[in-house]
């Protein structure tokens, strides 16, 4: 089986982010990237079910679109287990768009013929949760969200979505297919030392929205961006004793909701 | 005077018969020592060059060969009476040398030292000396072995060990008796022969046991890596540590060849006393084993059939058994190494490791907090943020930086520091050294660590650090030195020590003064150490009521020695001076150098459940059971050890407190910043 890993390099989830000049994107410099989170699962999935057939033979591929940087981010997916990697080079992220990005990777991914296409649920920087979607419209594929559990049938997949408050949906999907994969399924597993040195022969093939032909400009344009504001309000509530109690209620009910 | 004693009797001649039968007995003696000594030899110098071994600085290797072999101070010291015993063995051997050569000489009326001379007579009489006190040693010794039993010699009765026993004696009586008779006498002759075969047949037997430390161990006391349980780096891009036969480099197999299995290492490791698989010792034969069967070259791995991997990772890093072992054997760096083997290659899967590896691979610290808790913590600490102008960066570490005690413990520092009026900061960020991690095996998050801290403090242009931790110190000062020159450090034992007589002494309270000054009770903390919460910050800000005056009560304080600011840092006094100004100092059975480990180190604070008894609660009760009522600790991971096995004991368990805070018990109310 051949997979494809779509993956995202995003700020480290302990980075102080702070706003550009521009006010357009965040300020990339003096930070520190690492793997979106729920990529982190897809891989790990994706590398499970190819050690699950091993005697079948299979092939993991992670693709990533970025900048220079990136490849650190794919040199560790190749370090976890990944067979080759393909990089979409691109120093303007920021100002593509979920549909965009997606263009980018079904361009990419297409004419590899992979079985499965898996990626995470969503990213943790700007977390649209539409890009594996896109790219299965892209690709004319079934696809699924939310998936904790893959598994190899006769005929396809059978795999576990995970619903609201503690509820799961099995579904069974024929292949190929595009699945966007939710935190915590799998447990990870750590990059080792032999495996680092061992991605340095790996292949990682560069492409660009050039040589791929896609270049459109984007539906969605960021305006701007701003870190949430911290927000303190004091509200005297006026009348007797009774009265705002009365009026605290109601805020604590209708307002805040915590009653 | 030396005329009217005996004279040692000698056969005067041989007959060409008796000539060529000693000529023959030799040559098969020495066949039969070289068939085996010569595969042995071979095994090791065929085992991988140790990629970091320097011969220099050789001064500290003659004094090691000096002091260790010679005058067998370790063996003698750790164990005084089998130890002099053996020590007496061992001298009568060098005393020997000449006598033996003598010996032999004469068969071919070669002999050089008459027993009739006087400088032969005289150097008869003092081997003879030695000769008695071998003959009384290697008694002991049997006596002990075979009657004492102690079970560190292992269930295994070692017959080999009583034959070499029987020999030696043989060896030293002839000897004697030899004194008795004439040299016509014809019993002379046969006193003659016992003894040459006695000696023929020890020859042979010595590489085939474990007395091969006779010729290895002197060599391996001299080529030691160079200082207490050193990691040595990786070398080439296919060096993961010891997975195969291949990475079994010449220091391993030498010294497993060494082992004499007196069992001292096993006698004091924390993991075998509490009902652990790990045995030091059996890790050692292990690899012998693994050499004798497959050799150096195999590329079978050296975890499965001959060490097992559950052994290897109860180990806690604390050195006993390498500081123990007489024969110079370095366990530390052969059980991390094959922990590198296991982690480097993914070999080893377990769900705590696991977790702390990717909480290090992508966040900052090895208990997984987000540093905004930190930042938060030298807020409400109000500790100054490191500029280049201040003396000491304050090096807050895991445990300092995110666990409550620890904070309680960099609080109360702080505030020693703040009355001494020393300048210091602490750094806005802070990544782990990378300790746990590199004492598990995994070198790829170690390098990670170590870099980008050691750039960190290099943007800072940070010259000296102080730290409250010494796994810290150690992995800053001793690690971190394969990716490049860390500042100068000391732990803050060695600090406050160095400051003892300007800090004022406390008249005692049995309150903790610090829950009052930082403002924060951290008494309420989670504490299993395992438990997901116990090293969640846990800051309550609730004001806490001023201690009410209390009378001065005796303070007993028993201090316990950290195994890495001990065994492996060599500070025992430092600590203690500091403790010493807030009551009346006792010890506990073992201490200093033979303190024994709280079950921390070596990453394990981090791993599960552990398997028998805690190590942690086997050593805080040695230390409740010194009736002390204070416990001193120097280092945040035994203190978090010692704070869960005191829950466990509940009502009447004693106070525990760092030196730190022991020390910032006297200040004057208020002298927080």
């Amino acid at each position: 089986m051949k997979i494809i890993v779509a993956i995202k390099q995003v700020p480290e989830r302990d980075a102080q982010v702070r706003i550009d000049a521009a006010g357009k994107w965040i300020d990339e410099s003096n930070l520190q990237y690492a793997l979106n989170e729920s990529d982190a699962y897809a891989l790990e999935e994706a590398l499970q079910l190819k050690e699950k057939s091993a005697a079948a033979g299979g092939e993991v591929v992670v693709v990533s679109v970025g900048p220079e940087r990136v490849g650190q981010t794919i040199r560790e997916a190749l370090a976890k287990g990944a067979d080759r990697a393909i990089h979409i080079v691109c120093d303007d992220l920021g100002l593509r768009d979920a549909l965009g990005v997606a263009r980018l990777l079904a361009a990419a991914v297409k004419p590899e013929n992979p079985d499965l296409i898996l990626t995470g649920l969503q990213s943790e920087d700007l977390g649209l949760g539409q890009t594996g979607v896109i790219v299965a419209e892209l690709l004319g594929l079934p696809h699924a969200t939310l998936i904790l559990n893959v598994e190899k049938t006769e005929t396809g997949l059978k795999v576990k979505r995970e619903l609201e408050e503690g509820w799961f949906q099995t579904i069974e999907l024929p292949t190929p297919a595009v699945l966007t994969i939710q935190s915590g399924g799998n447990k990870l597993r750590y990059a080792t030392l032999m495996g680092i040195k061992r991605a340095k022969m790996k292949e990682v093939r560069q492409l660009t929205a050039a040589s791929l032909g896609v270049d459109a400009p984007p539906v969605v344009v960021l305006e701007h961006v701003a870190l949430p504001q911290k927000q303190k309000s004091t509200q005297i509530l006026p009348g007797t004793a009774k009265e705002a109690a009365a009026a605290l209620v109601e805020k604590l009910k209708f307002e805040v909701r915590v009653l | 005077m030396i005329l009217f004693l005996p004279t040692f009797a000698e056969p005067q001649h041989f007959s060409f018969f008796e000539k060529l039968l000693f000529t023959g007995l030799v040559l098969a003696s020495a066949y039969g020592f070289w068939r085996r000594f010569g595969l042995v030899l071979k095994k090791i110098l065929k085992s991988k060059k140790d990629p970091s071994f320097h011969l220099f600085p050789i001064g500290k290797r003659v004094w090691d060969f000096v002091w260790e072999v010679l005058c067998q101070a370790k063996v003698i010291r750790e164990r005084p009476l089998p130890g002099l015993a053996h020590a007496f063995v061992f001298w009568a051997f060098c005393a020997f040398a000449l006598v033996t050569l003598n010996h032999c000489a004469v068969v071919f009326g070669i002999g050089f030292l008459s027993p009739a001379g006087t400088i032969g007579r005289l150097y008869y009489y003092f081997a003879a000396v030695f000769a008695l006190f071998c003959a009384v040693g290697i008694a002991g010794l049997f006596v002990r072995r075979f009657l004492v039993r102690p079970k560190w010699l292992g269930a295994r009765l070692s017959w080999e060990s009583g034959f070499i026993a029987l020999l030696i004696f043989v060896l030293m009586a002839t000897y004697l008796a030899s004194f008795f008779i004439a040299d016509a006498d014809p019993s002379a002759r046969t006193l003659w022969w016992i003894h040459t075969l006695a000696l023929l047949t020890f020859l042979p037997i010595i590489p085939y046991t474990k007395h091969l430390h006779l010729i290895l161990s002197p060599a391996t006391v001299f080529l030691s890596r160079g200082s207490f349980a050193q990691i040595p780096p990786l070398s080439g891009d296919e060096d993961f540590g010891l997975v195969a036969g291949t990475d079994l480099t010449r220091l391993v197999s030498l010294q497993a060849y060494s082992c004499v299995e007196c069992g001292r290492c096993t006698e004091h490791c924390p993991a075998a006393n509490t009902g652990k698989l790990l045995n030091p010792k059996e890790i050692i034969l292990g690899v012998r084993a693994y050499l004798n069967d497959l050799g150096p070259s195999s590329d079978q791995p050296l975890l499965g059939k001959y060490n097992q991997q559950e052994a290897v990772f109860q180990c806690t890093t604390c050195g006993a058994c390498e500081f123990q072992c007489p024969v110079g054997i370095e366990h530390v760096p052969i059980l991390v190494g094959l922990r590198r083997g296991a982690v480097n290659t993914g070999a080893w899967e377990d769900q705590y490791g696991s977790k702390l590896f990717l909480a290090l691979e992508r966040g900052s610290n090895a208990l997984g907090i987000s540093p905004a808790e930190r930042d938060k913590f030298i807020q409400k600490q109000q500790l100054p943020i490191f500029d280049g102008t201040q003396e000491y960066c304050l090096w807050l570490g895991c445990m300092g930086g995110y666990d409550p005690k620890g904070r309680e413990i960099v609080a109360a520092f702080a505030r020693v520091m703040n009355y001494l009026g020393t300048s210091y900061g602490v750094l806005r960020k802070e990544k782990c050294t990378g300790d746990p991690v590199r004492r598990l095996g995994n070198d790829l998050v170690f390098q990670q660590l170590a870099e980008a801290n050691l750039e960190a403090l290099a943007q800072n242009k940070v010259k000296k650090i102080v730290s409250i931790c010494p796994h810290c110190v150690r992995t800053i000062q001793e690690d971190w030195k394969e990716y490049g020159t860390p500042p100068e450090i000391e732990h803050h034992s060695e600090f406050l020590a160095r400051f003892a007589d300007k800090l004022p002494r406390s008249t005692t309270t049995a309150t903790n003064p610090e829950s009052f000054v930082s403002g924060h009770d951290f008494s309420h903390a989670a504490s299993a150490p395992n438990s997901p919460g116990a090293l969640a910050p846990e800051v309550r800000s609730s004001p806490v009521p001023a201690p009410a005056a209390s009378h001065p009560v005796p303070e007993k304080i028993v201090f316990h020695d950290p195994c890495y600011l001990g065994r492996y840092r060599n500070v025992y006094d430092q600590p203690r001076e500091v403790a010493s100004l807030a009551g009346e100092l006792v010890e506990a059975p073992r201490h200093r150098e033979r303190s024994f480990c709280c079950g921390a180190g070596g990453g394990l604070s981090f791993l599960g459940e552990e398997t028998g008894e805690r190590v942690s609660h086997v050593r805080a009760a040695e230390l409740v059971a010194t009736g002390a009522t204070t416990v001193g600790t120097a280092c945040p991971f035994c203190n978090s050890m010692f704070r869960d096995a005191f829950d466990a004991k509940g009502e009447g368990a004693p106070q525990l407190l760092d030196i730190a805070q022991l020390a910032a018990r006297g200040l004057p109310p208020g002298e927080a910043s």
